[in-house]
């Protein structure tokens, strides 16, 4: 079985991994100070479009792309190496056009989930007689 | 023998033969299988045909009916169901290999309540594998191959609802179920010329469905009129324990309404001219002649505009945030290679780097645009706009370059949870359907429903149908 499909690495592995990834994303910190030095993937060419996105994203998105391919990279040829690395600058434009969109800090997040005490209306028993409460309620 | 117009009726009007006792259910079920045994391998239209199962149902509701308990209007009718819905015992295959030998040992709300008012499930429909969630960019992205549309077998039926959309078109069942997270009912309908409704989030439950992303998915009818739309929703809507999602009990019941009824006040329609930046000229013109319609059936119709915001990025982030969940062990697994669709293969990857901050923030954004909607819908009770600005695609076509252009309604509505319905408004130059669609408030599922069959009492394309020998 392939180690890269679902099965435990060793340290050792999981050390040159990690090294990997950090050399991946090391750059990027650089990068805001240098951000055309640390755009590239040696010689690999922007995505479309990519052009439209600031340094910093486009280092994000490199990094992005770094990260799976440490992780991944084994399982792509270099054409779908390609489209991935497309789908993060893509990923990225969107990150982009959203984090720049207006938002005060108690703009809440929209909320799907019902919470639990919708389903527990049952009235509760009272309490027999002479019962005292296990413990004490406590103050904030 | 029974004709082909009465396999092109609708629900409604089966529904009266079948009480009065004109027809039978097996007579019916059985025309219906021998039509899908012909034509469904030549569409690609089923995953996998249940004549066993059927002609047992379609016994028991003859039995039913014989003895006086007549259970309402789909008793008796015939219906796919996507193959993305759990059957007891028969093979859910999600249109995907890594899912191809699948089975469950319950059956989904959606198909219980089906069962629960006599309908009859013929079999399962075909659909983009795993509904589209990880990508795809031809027409052949299903286990079951392209699904071919009935009014031009070199085109496509559009997805991910592929097979229930060929199905009705085709007159194969009386009705199918899809589902739709962005666009696969609401597509598939308008490429078929079919009536398709995608209802409220929460107000259809979706246990035993495949969940591609939980905030997204939902699950609709796709028939031969709005109002057997309106018929089969009311059946399958309402509360579910067991889907923790589904809205409250009062709030997800839906009652049928006869048209009449419905119609107890005319709707205002915000018209979005502007939704699509180019159509294709055979979809301008129908779109054009839909328009002029509404205004002597609708009691106003004024030009709208969608509030502006990156809400394709949200709906896109939130979708892919959902999808690395849903289908993170397949994706880190490696198994996702076993797809069909090159792009599918792959595109699930960048998914997996989408972080807890940036879902959060497109989930904020999501509510500044439910509440920007909901002001809209002060002034309008529906919106109207063409459902696409293109009829059906060739089967060959590279759906990354020739139908990947932005889709603001789509994204808005399924952002949202808004109910849309597409119906069929008209034909191209090829012969090909053009479908119209109306988006309504969250939770006004009615109005939404009443304005398809308006516009279907004011126009007869919804009655047209392929010639498929």
């Amino acid at each position: 079985m392939n180690k890269s499909q679902g099965q435990k690495i060793n340290r050792r592995e999981f050390a040159q991994r990690a090294a990997l990834l950090s050399a991946a994303l090391v750059p990027a910190g650089i990068a805001f100070s240098e951000p055309a030095a640390a755009v590239t993937t040696g010689d690999a060419q922007l995505p479309e479009g990519a052009e439209k996105l600031t340094a910093e994203s486009r280092v994000e998105a490199e990094a992005r792309f770094q990260q799976l391919m440490s992780q991944y990279g084994t399982r792509f040829d270099s054409e779908e190496q390609k489209s991935i690395r497309e789908s993060c600058f893509g990923l990225q434009r969107s990150l982009e056009k959203l984090r720049a969109f207006q938002l005060e800090n108690g703009d809440a997040p929209a909320v799907y989930l019902k919470p639990l005490v919708e389903r527990e209306k049952k009235p509760q028993s009272a309490p027999a007689a002479g019962a005292v409460p296990t413990a004490a309620p406590k103050k904030p | 023998m029974l004709k082909e117009s009465i396999l092109y009726e609708s629900v409604g009007e089966l529904a009266k033969r079948i009480e009065s006792k004109q027809l039978s259910p097996v007579e019916l079920t059985e025309a219906y299988l021998e039509r899908s045994q012909k034509f469904g391998p030549r569409l690609n239209a089923y995953a996998r045909l249940m004549p066993v199962e059927a002609l047992d149902q379609a016994r028991a509701a003859d039995k039913d009916i014989h003895r006086g308990h007549y259970r309402g209007p789909l008793h008796g009718i015939p219906y796919a169901a996507k193959d993305l819905l759990a059957v007891k015992g028969v093979q859910t295959t999600w249109g995907a290999k890594p899912f191809a030998d699948q089975v469950f040992d319950y059956n989904a709300t959606v198909i219980e309540h089906l069962k629960n008012v006599g309908a009859v499930l013929l079999g399962k429909a075909s659909m983009i594998e795993l509904a589209g969630g990880l990508g795809y960019n031809s027409a052949s992205a299903s286990l079951q191959g392209e699904t071919k549309n009935p009014w031009n077998t070199s085109c496509w039926t559009c997805g991910s609802s592929s097979g229930s959309g060929a199905i009705v078109a085709a007159g194969l069942a009386g009705f199918a179920i899809g589902t739709e997270t962005w666009g696969s009912i609401l597509c598939p309908s308008a490429f078929c010329g079919v009536s398709g409704f995608r209802p409220t989030y929460g107000r259809v439950s979706r246990r035993g469905a495949m969940a591609l992303s939980y905030s997204l998915d939902k699950i609709g009818p796709m028939a031969r009129s709005a109002e057997d739309c309106t018929r089969i929703f009311a059946a399958i809507a309402g509360h579910d324990p067991l889907d923790r999602s589904t809205l409250p009990v009062d709030r997800a019941a839906f009652t049928y309404s006869p048209a009449a009824d419905l119609k107890k006040h005319g709707l205002r329609v915000g018209w979005l001219a502007n939704l699509w930046k180019e159509y294709e000229p055979g979809v301008a013109k129908a779109i054009q002649a839909a328009h002029k319609v509404l205004p002597r059936h609708f009691s106003s119709v004024k030009d709208a505009v969608l509030p502006e915001g990156p809400w394709e990025d949200a709906a896109g982030v939130i979708l892919q945030a959902e999808v690395a969940s849903s289908f993170g062990d397949l994706i880190r697994s490696g198994r996702v290679k076993e797809l069909r669709d090159p792009q599918g293969r792959i595109g699930g990857y960048a998914n997996l780097t989408v972080s807890g901050g940036d879902f959060t923030t497109a989930q904020r954004v999501r509510e500044i645009l439910q509440k920007k909607m909901d002001a809209l819908f002060e002034t309008y009770d529906v919106l109207a706009a063409a459902t696409l600005p293109a009829p059906a695609t060739p089967l060959t076509l590279d759906l990354s370059k020739g139908l990947s252009f932005p889709d603001p309604l789509g994204a808005i509505g399924n952002l949202c949870g808004l109910p849309a319905i597409s119906v069929p408004c008209g034909f191209t130059e090829k012969n090909l359907p053009v479908g119209l669609q109306f988006v309504g408030r969250a939770g006004d599922d009615a109005s939404v429903l009443q304005a398809g069959q308006t516009f279907q009492h004011a126009t007869e394309w919804h009655r047209k149908h392929p010639n498929l020998s």
